[in-house]
């Protein structure tokens, strides 16, 4: 089966690129962080200047982690639901679930070493860079050189090996465990109910981003910035609970949207029936586009509250608030990354799924512009409802800190990062989107739909 | 243009006008220097309300022919009519507006959407033209092919045979003037292959629509009015009233005769080459 897995690596390699990327990526900044750590273990390193790099790596690599799981778990996902066909005809033809599991988790394994073997060098380069600003903003003195150590190596591939794994396991699970005529089934018309316990977790998220809301108006009232380490994350809690309940949200919007939509014809009536048929691909493209929002709008908000507040104080910020900022924008940027990768990911191999439907909508007699506006409808869909979803998450993190650092609900900051957050997400769904149905229609129907 | 437009309107009058004509018909794939003639001049006329069957060994053309004569694919050279239209046009929109109002196609593969309903699928090209969906005879068509207990079920909730069936519900209900079929019954057992058959031969018989199908089965054949042979991409052949046995023979006549000449083609290039 190991043997398999790297001839199916070395045959499909598109079909990894994405979760390759992700690994990537996430070396690269967990090295780049935890080489902070190395760096705080230099000779000349002392007090402040300690605190300030162990917190950055510990802070960041927490994040680091988080977002690396979900990345890795998302993508492979994808890519071993692209393949349930093979899936599937391997278990006819007599595989066990336990060597497919196999099969799939050393996919993961050995992308994943290769991947944080790779990522050393420019995690490098990306730490000098970072002890960098940190001497500009005088956060750590100018004496402190970088040190890229033991430490650094150790959990870029220590992280990136387990996280993988961990995403391949339980990916392997859920491809495994069904029967081959319902994988057979599931792979023509892709129709998953959300099990149980994703609800329950769900539900779990959600009340913990509701507990540190409550906590931060309460507990953390008039701290000043403080508030911020208990209001921070309740974003991306929520965001990760509404992402878990989106193939619940993508079938009421599209009971809501139905009626409108049908009045626009057939490019209206192919879009619901695709959407309601496929709720669990519309659920999976959503989830980048809410956690993205969320994440955004949540930090830049809370940043431009946290900011306010100080001018209204009329006190210089402290290093210490100078550092949180740091940090703030990092996570952001990060954020931003991977869910980009996620949603350019997820929306690609949808679409590149969909070449033969297209091609038989096309037999049908639907000519590309047709094709074409069906998709974009589907897509306006997805932006409204990831950004509205995203929105309100972020309101778990805005609201609390506004109220508990200046006793105001209403967050500081404009209106326009509001929009440009929101016309990014459109402009990448969009442009993902238009870029890759074009694509599908480049073949010609007749041989598009060729099995 | 007016021409075409007094053929166009004597044909929807008159049943029995020209369906369809193939004037010297080329496609050549592949590009400059790796090239390979797939219709190599091909010219038919088929009468409207008749059902032609096309035989051939494998790589002889014929599914090419197909999507030439349907609009699926354009022909290299040569020109392409139906129902007294021309078929032309620069790109695939035009090529579909074309074959919306003329052409019915059916498949060996389906090709149903799976995520469509039985009765979505049947509707689903009067949706896209923009035409009024009128259920009553969807549903109607469907109850033809046996089907009317089905309408929504989805496609992978049907076996073969009923796929097959809606996919010809489907190409049917736009009422089009030819009904093409590249190998509908391939991917059928013997059983559902009868059915799929004999709807072909009703839609010509009762409903005087046009029927043009691929097949390498010569009992399918036999429920044709007539059988063109083709061979390397050029009719070489033509057989009315066909019977199975003698639609055989001579499929294996071409065989042989194929083999020969090609064998003579490689003999004269290894002399050109020494
Ligand atoms: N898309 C294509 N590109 C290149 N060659 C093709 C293509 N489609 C068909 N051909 C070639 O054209 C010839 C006729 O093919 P086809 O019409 O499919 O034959 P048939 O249906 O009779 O088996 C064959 O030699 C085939 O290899
Ligand atoms: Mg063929």
């Amino acid at each position: 089966m190991i043997g398999l897995a790297f001839r199916s690596l070395r045959k499909r390699a598109g079909a990894f690129v994405a979760s390759f990327l992700s690994m990537f990526l996430g070396a690269t900044i967990l090295m780049a962080f935890a080489s902070m750590l190395d760096t705080a273990n230099g000779d000349n390193v002392t007090g402040t200047a300690k605190s300030t790099l162990t917190t950055m790596a510990s802070v960041v690599g927490g994040w680091g982690l988080l977002l690396v799981v979900f990345a890795v778990t998302s993508t492979l996902t994808l890519s071993v639901r692209q393949r349930a066909a093979e899936m599937a005809l391997l278990k006819s033809i007599g595989a066990t679930p336990a060597q497919l599991g196999r099969m799939i988790v050393g996919e993961a394994a050995g992308l994943a070493v290769v991947a944080a073997l790779l990522a050393i060098a420019p995690a490098v380069l990306a730490g000098r860079a970072l002890l960098g600003l940190l001497h500009d903003t005088h956060q750590v003195p100018g004496e402190v050189s970088y040190s890229f150590g033991p430490i650094a190596v150790a959990m870029g591939l220590g992280i990136t090996f387990v996280s993988a794994t961990l995403a391949a396991l339980l990916t392997a699970r859920r491809a495994t465990r069904v029967r081959v005529t319902e994988s057979l089934m599931a792979a023509s018309t892709g129709t998953a109910k959300p099990s149980r316990k994703r609800l329950v977790f769900a539900g779990l998220f959600l009340l913990l981003a509701l507990d540190e809301a409550i906590v931060t108006c309460t507990l953390m009232r008039d701290k000043g910035s403080d508030a911020m380490a208990t209001s921070g994350q309740a974003d991306i809690l929520a965001a990760i609970g509404l992402a878990l309940l989106s193939p619940l949200i993508m079938r009421r919007v599209t009971g809501l949207l139905a009626g409108p939509l049908r009045m626009l014809g057939a490019t209206g009536d192919l879009a619901v029936t695709n959407m309601r048929r496929r709720t669990g691909a519309m659920a999976a493209a959503v989830t980048p586009i809410i956690l993205f929002t969320a994440t955004a709008v949540g930090t830049l908000f809370l940043q431009a509250t946290e900011n306010a507040a100080t001018r209204a104080a009329g006190v210089a910020k402290t290093a210490d608030q100078k550092g949180i900022e740091t940090l703030n924008l990092v996570v952001i940027g990060m954020v931003v990354l991977f869910t980009a990768i996620m949603l350019v990911n997820t929306l690609v191999a949808a679409t590149a799924h969909r070449r033969r439907e297209f091609g038989q909508t096309r037999l049908a007699g639907a000519t590309p512009r047709q094709v074409l506006g069906t998709v974009a409808l589907e897509s306006v869909i997805l932006t409204v409802t990831g950004v509205a979803c995203g929105t309100v998450a972020a309101v778990f993190t805005i609201v609390p800190f506004g109220i508990a650092r200046k006793d105001s609900p209403t967050p500081d900051g404009s209106v326009w990062t509001y929009l440009a957050v929101v016309a990014l997400a459109a402009v990448l769904t969009g442009a993902t989107a238009y870029g890759a149905t074009r694509r599908a229609l480049r073949t010609p129907a007749v041989n598009a739909v060729m099995p | 243009m007016s021409r075409n437009k007094a053929v166009d309107q004597a044909g929807a009058s008159a049943p029995h006008g020209e369906a369809l004509r193939l004037e010297g018909v080329r496609r050549v794939y592949g590009a400059e220097g790796n090239q390979v003639t797939a219709l190599d001049g091909v010219s038919v006329s088929l009468p409207a309300g008749s059902f032609t069957a096309v035989m051939g060994p494998s790589g002889s053309g014929k599914s090419t022919l197909l999507q030439c004569a349907a609009g699926l694919d354009r022909p290299t050279g040569g020109r392409v009519f139906v129902d007294g239209a021309e078929l032309a046009g620069d790109n695939e929109a035009a090529l579909t507006r074309f074959r919306r109002q003329r052409i019915g196609f059916v498949f060996q593969q389906f090709n149903l959407l799976p995520t469509l309903t039985v009765m979505q699928n049947v509707t689903l090209p009067l949706k896209l033209a923009g035409r009024k969906v009128d259920r009553r005879h969807a549903r109607a068509i469907l109850e033809r092919v046996g089907l009317g207990e089905r309408l929504d079920h989805l496609p992978a909730e049907l076996s073969g045979g009923q796929q097959q069936r809606v996919a010809i519900a489907r190409a049917l209900v736009t009422r089009p003037r030819v009904v093409f079929g590249d190998e509908p019954t391939g991917a059928l057992d013997t059983r559902s292959a009868r059915d799929v058959l004999g709807l072909l031969q009703e839609a010509v018989r009762v409903y005087g629509q046009t029927v043009v199908m691929v097949t390498h089965d010569p009992v399918a054949a036999s429920y044709a009015d007539s059988v063109l042979f083709l061979a390397d991409g050029r009719i070489v052949g033509h057989q009315p009233q066909p019977t199975a046995e003698a639609v055989a023979e001579r499929m294996t006549h071409l065989a042989d005769e194929v083999e020969r000449q090609r064998a003579a083609a490689g003999a004269n290039m290894a002399g050109a080459n020494r």
